[in-house]
């Protein structure tokens, strides 16, 4: 597959002094009620600082995508306990200081659009929607961009992740692999503090895997933060920092030398 | 961006938006006709009966009926009062001071004419057939001032009445019945024994049936002599500049004459009742179209919600709100709506000009060449209205719906 286009700009120099983007303290997740309530996270605490790489490894179950889900705003932390009592400390996440708990949901929705970008395991295009309609789509909803220009970007993005020649063919009609690079460039639209990926090569053939993988270097390179689950431990190592997560909790959080 | 993907998700299905759209348009274009055709009847019978009868008629019998001078005698109401052979006087009814009244009633506000009449049974012999009319005396200039009976004269003209001895005009009903044309002379003989030969004169087709078979009109003089009420009216008709206000201006007369005074709408209530429950089962058949079509939108855009619970998911992961997802389906239910009710209306335009001209002899309650077609801006609108209300409501569910998704839960496989 060609990735010519696909370069980004050279790696940026990391310094010790980079911005707080993401805290979560005692961090709770239980689904269900009563005698049917699984508690999925059990007071994570996790800092996570602009321009990092990250990436969570777990066994199935471990609570990786959920603790990927809270931070984005895609779901809320449990604030109280199965007697109904708030956790002490609070179950919360901060993104870039404020607190996702306390957002309506309009609120929640707006901070999805402009600070996070997810990438799913399977891509979910709109398959009504070309491959650059839907890359554009979450700029016409940020609205900042005319559409011409929104569309604009989105053929510029499309063309960096070697997508040139397949912006104007329909979602539904794209491999694999191509589908996957396309609903990165739609999680990169609007310039997110950080890409939230959820195993985002395991639907997807070794070479596939292994170009998203390159995308994802090139764009820790260019400065983006990202944090991914994965269950490919080759991938999981390119991260600059692992965390393994087991019932729950984390259970190991080391940053590569 | 909400129209954007609500077209676009509209336009993927084209097959199912267009039995959607169909649907509508049906249930408008069957409202639209079907309303203008009931009205169109009720219209005709209105006007035609107001017009050719009079907005108000004051009758000959008086408000207050007399105490017996017994009972004026014997107030105690536990007195029993026990009459016998009572001879029964005969009491001529009549409207005293007749032009006395009429005079009065001028000069009321909002009273544009008053013509007398005195009216009674006769029965119409014409060669060997018979037939029962009601004779209307009246004076032809008065009449002409509160009637419109002179625009429907088919034949002849309502002013020969005055220039022809015992002139008569005729229905067009009578005239078939009788066989009697134009310039014939039929028998009249009244049931208190006046007899009278008389010149037809005019032949007048209001196009209600009760009317144009029935009735027959002669100079008041000429009434009152075949019918033995010389001197008398029985009826003074009257013009309101507002025939839809006829009921207030009546009962302010009322109370004025001191005489039973009906409106157009009283002394035709049997019938304006039927109109009534006509339109009500239009109401309901139109409306139960329509509740059939939101039925089909609502049946498309759960569809449309079950098949794109992923899409969902995607967009509130990439920021769209719960609002933002219930408006793209309540979008697309608008715009069904909206496609289906213009078509609706422009093919129920189209279907009442067809009507029109539809080459249909009506003969019942009222005669007519043709169907009768009454269209107006309200009826448009009403349609446009109730259709995008009823096509609204039914999009908010599955908008709803989509929109109460959680898209952890789909994305985990849930859905």
């Amino acid at each position: 597959m060609a990735r010519t286009e696909a370069r980004l700009e050279s790696p940026p120099v990391r310094t010790t002094t980079s911005a707080l983007l993401l805290e979560a303290r005692n961090l709770r997740r239980i689904l269900g009620t009563g005698d049917t309530a699984a508690e999925i996270l059990r007071g994570v605490n996790l800092t996570i600082f602009a321009g990092e790489y990250i990436s969570i490894v777990g066994a199935s179950g471990s609570g990786k995508s959920t603790l990927l889900y809270l931070p984005g705003g895609l779901d809320r932390p449990t604030r109280f306990d199965p007697e109904g009592k708030p956790f002490d400390p609070p179950s919360c996440v901060h993104m870039s200081g404020q607190d996702t708990a306390l957002l309506g949901d309009t609120q929640l929705a707006l901070l999805r659009n402009r600070m996070v970008g997810f990438v799913f395991q399977f891509h979910y295009l709109l398959k009504e929607f070309t491959a650059q309609e839907n890359v554009a789509l979450p700029m016409f909803k940020l609205g900042q961009l005319s559409r011409s220009a929104a569309m604009d970007r989105a053929g510029e993005l499309l063309k960096r992740l070697g997508l040139a020649d397949k912006q104007k063919r329909r979602a539904n009609r794209l491999s694999g692999g191509e589908q996957q690079r396309v609903a990165i460039a739609r999680a990169l639209a609007n310039e997110p503090r950080v890409l939230l990926a959820d195993e985002p090569t395991g639907n997807l053939d070794r070479r596939n895997g292994e170009l998203i993988a390159e995308i994802f270097q090139e764009l820790y390179a260019a400065g983006q933060t990202i944090i991914m689950v994965t269950h490919d431990a080759s991938f999981a190592r390119r991260a600059t920092r692992c965390i393994t997560m087991d019932d729950g909790r984390i259970t190991q959080d080391e940053r590569a030398e | 961006m909400r129209w954007y993907i609500a077209l676009r998700y509209l336009l993927s299905h084209k097959r199912q938006s267009l039995v959607c759209v169909a649907g509508v348009t049906i249930s408008v274009t069957m409202y639209i006709t079907m309303v203008a055709l009931m009205k169109g009847f009720e219209d005709k019978f209105i006007v035609e009966t107001v017009e050719s009868s009079g907005h108000i008629t004051i009758d000959d019998e008086p408000r207050e009926t007399r105490t017996k001078i017994l009972e004026r005698l014997y107030t105690d109401p536990n007195a029993l009062i026990a009459v016998s052979n009572v001879k029964p006087r005969e009491n001529v009814k009549k409207i005293k001071n007749a032009a006395g009244l009429m005079q009065q009633l001028r000069h009321l506000r909002g009273i544009v004419a008053v013509a007398p009449e005195v009216d009674g049974d006769a029965i119409a012999t014409y060669g060997t057939k018979t037939l029962n009319i009601s004779v209307l005396g009246v004076d032809p200039e008065e009449q002409l001032r509160v009637t419109t009976i002179g625009k429907d004269m088919a034949e002849g003209n309502f002013n020969r009445l005055r220039t022809t001895a015992d002139g008569v005009i005729i229905g067009r009903g009578i005239s078939d019945l009788l066989g009697a044309k134009l310039n014939d002379e039929i028998s009249l003989s009244s049931n208190t024994g006046g007899r009278t030969t008389a010149r037809v004169v005019g032949i007048f087709a209001t196009g209600v049936t009760p009317v144009d078979y029935s009735r027959a009109y002669m100079l008041i003089n000429s009434a009152q002599t075949l019918l033995d009420k010389k001197n008398i009216i029985n009826n003074i008709i009257v013009r309101t500049e507002d025939y839809t206000k006829a009921q207030a201006y009546a009962a302010q007369i009322e109370s004025i004459a001191g005489y039973k005074t009906e409106s157009w709408q009283e002394s035709n209530a049997n019938f304006l009742k039927i109109f009534a429950i006509q339109t009500i089962i239009t109401y309901i058949i139109t409306g139960a179209l329509l509740i059939v079509a939101a039925f089909g939108v609502l049946n498309i855009l759960i569809m449309a919600v079950l098949e794109r619970v992923n899409d969902i998911a995607i967009l509130k992961s990439f920021g769209l709100s719960r609002a933002d997802i219930t408006w793209i389906y309540v979008f697309q239910g608008l715009m069904i709506g909206l496609i289906g009710t213009v078509l609706g209306e422009i093919i129920g335009k189209l279907g009442i000009e067809s009507l029109r001209r539809l080459p249909i002899q009506v003969e019942g309650l009222i005669k007519s060449e043709g169907l009768l077609m009454s269209e107006n801006r309200g009826m448009y609108i009403s349609a446009f209205i109730s259709s995008m209300v009823i096509v609204l409501l039914a999009a908010v569910y599955p908008a709803r719906r989509a929109a109460s998704y959680d898209p952890v839960e789909v994305i985990r496989g849930a859905h």
